[in-house]
């Protein structure tokens, strides 16, 4: 018999419990970091009382979730109304697949080489625009299903708010694309290694592209300071107003899922992956320090990113939604244009 | 294996879109049309055409539905009544025309299975992106531009629809977000008629057309 498939199949289970289980733990210590920094900022501690500094906050968050009541609200509907957690968590983790984690290596003694990305294939960024274009049913859907007006106005807001900024984001990466010619994720990495690992060429090349990115990121994840679905000044909780307990948490775990899987695209596509300076000269390519190298450099990339989120919701103040989307209709996209505009033509004329 | 997973996905369209039909809901009738895109597309990527797949997930599931979705939620539609069916006569015609078109089908197939077997290529690159694109800007690039134009005058048509049904005012912008103000909310001594309306973008504006008095800016703070 061949045991070379179920061997396969058995290698991806692994890869994808691996990595699931490391983005959720860093996902969990987010939720901490968030806020001991908004703590920070505003001049108080935050949690540090579980554990050494706060170091067990996140678990004893998820014991209360799990062991709060959980209330369904009588005039709700009640398929949709459990299904719109289940969708909103479900997109946010299924993009994690297509994002290579390191470069490939080969094992010391087992004469393998591993690729340290889960699923590689032609289409990868595409899958990502679709599967994160899915998940707005989560919100929309939480926000119709509730019976409730606050929750309402949280669905029809995000939903807008998500259409509209879903068309800068994906014109924003148009100029990477034309760039390297690609769509595969692992490649576009592997054409921003050269000058020693810090050619990360298209944070030097896209500047506008990477700011419009950055920009339409935070809007499409709902955070501050586009968190118009939520604002509870306005709107109570917004779309999640008649969520209790695990249900709660599912939405609340889908957002930072969401804000992790932004900063993995946006660090693959605009700050070199897993390229880290001089890694490669040093340890060579292949080798099992240089692929832990590269994979630790792409998780403290990403956490960057996660820090200018929460520095952000510690500094600006909530934007009105009609600014909101002239922010987004007349800025963003004619700008977004202006960029593909620019990059094509320079692709063209072969300067890039 | 591949066999499984057609019949899988190919029972889950069927099976939504029979749900389309049959669900009163409206809203449920769209997750059903959301679950044939979705199985749709996984029907792709099993036919070699991810490209094909991740456009039909982005543009229909993603962009279309959201839309369906967002009118559903916003006009609150009720549950559709049944109503007695006015045209009862057209069933027997109805469950005639199903029969020849499974008729056909079962023909077709029995056809290509009746034809000598083509010899398939070796692996394609028809369905990946790059052959995509390079088809679509130089064989079939006039094609292409046509459909551009097509839809460009179904934004424009729509735009003049709205305007000639007074639903906009001619000089209205469109902005997401912008209020409109019927003019009897200004004077109430004008007739009532919500075909006028003022549009305001900004607070100010809304306060300047409704006269109130803004002393927020005029007051110390502190």
């Amino acid at each position: 018999m061949d045991w070379q498939p179920i061997l396969d199949i058995a290698g991806k289970f692994l890869a994808i419990t691996i990595a699931f289980t490391v983005v959720l733990l860093i996902v969990a210590y987010t939720v901490l970091a968030e806020r001991r920094v908004l703590g920070f900022i505003q001049g108080r501690l935050g949690p540090n009382r579980v554990g050494y500094g706060g170091s067990l906050q996140p678990f004893a968050d998820l014991l209360k979730f799990i062991l709060k009541e959980d209330i369904v609200p009588d005039k709700s509907t009640r398929f949709v109304y459990f299904l719109a957690p289940v969708i909103a968590t479900m997109a946010a983790l299924m993009t994690m697949i297509v994002y290579p984690f390191g470069p490939d290596v080969n094992l010391p003694f087992l004469h393998t080489t591993i690729h340290l990305v889960i699923a590689r294939f032609d289409v990868a960024l595409l899958y990502v625009l679709g599967v994160t274009s899915v998940g707005v049913y989560g919100i929309a859907l939480a926000g119709w299903s509730s019976n409730n007006k606050y929750s309402l106005m949280g669905g029809l807001r995000s939903s807008a708010q998500m259409i509209s900024y879903e068309l800068a984001l994906g014109l924003s990466l148009i100029g990477v694309i034309l760039q390297a010619g690609t769509l595969d994720l692992q490649r576009i990495v592997e054409l921003q290694s050269r000058w020693h690992g810090a050619g990360w060429f298209l944070i030097w090349l896209q500047p506008l592209g990477f700011i419009i990115y950055l920009m339409s990121a935070i809007a499409e994840t709902n955070r501050v300071p586009f968190d118009l679905p939520e604002a509870e000044t306005e709107l109570v909780a917004g779309f999640h107003t008649e969520y209790s307990s695990m249900k709660f948490a599912l939405f609340f775990l889908a957002e930072y899922i969401n804000m992790f899987t932004v900063s993995m695209l946006a660090t693959t596509l605009f700050l070199g992956g897993w390229n880290v300076p001089f890694a490669e000269d040093i340890f060579g390519r292949g080798t099992f320090l240089f692929g832990l190298i590269g994979v630790v450099g792409f998780l403290l990339k990403v956490c960057g990113f996660l820090f200018i989120y929460i520095w952000l919701r510690g500094t600006l103040p909530r934007f009105r939604f009609d600014q909101l989307m002239n922010f987004g209709w007349k800025f963003l996209l004619p700008l977004a244009l202006v960029n593909i505009f620019i990059t094509a033509t320079l692709v063209f004329l072969n300067v890039l | 294996m591949l066999a499984l997973l057609f019949i899988l996905f190919a029972g889950l369209a069927v099976g939504c879109a029979i749900a389309v039909v049959a669900q009163r809901n409206p809203l449920y009738c769209a997750i059903s049309l959301i679950g044939v895109f979705i199985s749709l597309a996984c029907l792709y990527v099993m036919l070699a055409a991810p490209f094909i797949a991740a456009v039909q997930v982005i543009v229909y599931a993603g962009a279309i539905m959201v839309l369906v979705v967002f009118v559903i939620m916003l006009l609150n539609v009720e549950q559709e009544e049944r109503r007695r069916q006015r045209l009862a006569f057209l069933v027997p015609a109805a469950v005639i025309l199903a029969a020849v078109l499974i008729a056909e089908v079962a023909f077709i197939l029995s056809s290509v299975q009746l034809s000598p077997v083509t010899p398939t290529q070796n692996v394609s690159d028809v369905g990946l992106t790059s052959s995509i694109g390079t088809g679509l800007f130089t064989t079939y690039l006039l094609p292409f531009e046509i459909t551009s134009i097509l839809l460009l005058m179904a934004i424009v048509g729509a735009m003049t629809l709205a305007r000639q049904a007074k639903m906009l005012s001619p000089r209205a912008r469109v902005v997401p977000g912008a209020q409109i103000l019927a003019l009897n909310v200004i004077d109430p001594r004008l007739p009532l008629d919500d075909t006028k309306a003022l549009e305001a973008s900004t607070t100010t504006e809304v306060e300047r057309l409704l006269a109130i008095a803004h002393d927020h800016d005029s007051t110390p703070r502190d």
